[in-house]
């Protein structure tokens, strides 16, 4: 097993090889999805890819009216579509398996370290979501856009929250303020990397090779889609929540 | 598995402008014409349930109107009707009063036709007494009249011509 990660180098800045890669791939399956949905795009009688693409929408759409204001949600929406999107995709990452079948090694292709990411050992691919970097880049926006939201539609009374219902609070405010990015980003990653763990550690069940592990990995895997749909939408819900509280009017 | 899962390093960074590509390149391409699509289609059924709507009210609108203009002939009709029949009446009453009138009037006429006509044959009457008494009184004188008693009787005859008139 690859137990060392591939690290990308550009000057003294070092970046996860094999997570920025599917990151990218789960990018442009997006995007061909996305772009097949849309492609004979009618206000009449939708196709069957338009009507998957609508019914997306309009959970999105629900859960932010469900949240907040729609016509202040509105402008999210692309941003939240998107979110939902990559995290979903990003988990289901890791219940594909890894199908490069060593052609990397075979080929010995060291242009970026593509063989020893797509490593034969590797049954699974990687969730770009298993990398903290990644969840944790997703709760950063998440909260920069809280902040950020909050300011633009309450201006400098925004902070005044800080100090409900006193100034002693400020330091809790602050500390539920650090504390949402990090429990995002957290939740996500534990969800997907504990996964992944007993991804691999299924196959180390006891026995002639790797089939004892064979019916209990296809149990673990379905759990896993659901995991990683849960995720998704939790994810989403809870950003949903965050930018609502900072632009909801106060009460007092 | 080696070494430490929780590594941060500019892989982070990579994936935040990544990401915002990806959502500015669906919020395009995907996201933008999906909404626009499903924002016609809600103002396009909007508008056909506002037009069914009103077209609903319009039917409403004209059996409304129907029912009146229904309801108004029917009064029209009764109204004719009842004019009618009190017309008829008044001129059957018209028709009786001016024939009893006229009867009254045919009825006085004739009497002053009879009262004329007596009138006409007793001065008839009287003048032809008048030349029978002339022309008896002739005879009686020519026929040197002898008896006295029937000088009474012309008397009395010449009293009860007298006494009809």
């Amino acid at each position: 097993m690859a137990d060392e990660t591939v690290l990308w180098h550009l000057g003294n800045m070092t970046f996860h090889a094999r997570t920025l890669i599917n990151t990218w791939l789960v990018m442009a399956a997006i995007l061909i999805f996305c772009l097949i949905g849309v492609r004979n795009l009618t206000s009449g009688k939708p196709g069957k890819m338009q009507n998957v693409m609508e019914w997306i929408v309009d959970f999105v759409k629900t859960l932010v009216s469900d949240n907040m204001n729609y016509e202040q949600g509105r402008p999210l929406l692309g941003y939240l579509l998107t979110l939902i999107m990559f995290v979903f995709f990003s988990n289901m990452v890791s219940v594909i398996p890894n199908l490069t079948f060593g052609l990397f090694e075979n080929f010995h292709i060291d242009f970026a370290h593509l063989n020893e990411i797509f490593a034969r050992q590797e049954y699974f691919s990687a969730a770009p979501t298993s990398d903290i970097n990644v969840t944790m880049a997703l709760a950063l926006l998440t909260i920069i856009l809280v902040v950020s939201l909050g300011i633009k539609t309450k201006g400098a009374h925004y902070f005044h929250h800080f100090v409900e219902p006193n100034p002693v609070f400020a330091i809790i405010h602050l500390i539920d303020l650090l504390a949402k990015p990090l429990t995002l980003a957290f939740r996500l990653f534990g969800n997907i990397f504990a996964g992944e763990i007993l991804v691999k550690v299924i196959w180390m069940l006891p026995g002639i090779s790797v089939l004892p592990g064979v019916l209990p990995q296809v149990v673990w895997l379905a759990f896993s889609i659901f995991i990683g749909a849960i995720q998704a939408y939790v994810f989403t819900v809870l950003t949903t929540a965050y930018i609502s509280q900072a632009v909801t009017p106060s009460e007092h | 598995m080696g070494g430490n899962p929780i590594q941060f390093d500019w892989t982070l960074v990579a994936t935040i402008i990544s990401f915002l590509l990806l959502v500015w390149l669906l919020k395009a391409k995907a996201w933008g014409p999906l909404m626009k699509v499903m924002e016609e289609r809600r103002t396009h059924i909007e508008s056909m349930l506002s037009q069914a709507e009103n077209e609903r009210l319009q039917a409403e609108q004209i059996k409304r109107e129907y029912q009146e203009e229904m309801r108004k002939a029917r009064q029209e009709a009764q109204e004719v009707i009842a004019k009618a029949t009190k017309v008829s009446e008044q001129r059957a009453a018209e028709i009786l009063a001016e024939s009893h009138e006229e009867a009254e009037k045919i009825k006085k006429s004739a009497l002053v036709d009879i009262e004329r006509e007596r009138d006409r044959a007793i001065s008839e009457v009287k003048a032809q007494v008048a030349d029978l008494s002339v022309l008896v009184a002739e005879k009686i004188i020519r026929q040197k009249l002898d008896l006295k008693g029937q000088g009474d009787l012309i008397e009395q005859f010449i009293q009860e011509v007298g006494e009809m008139q």
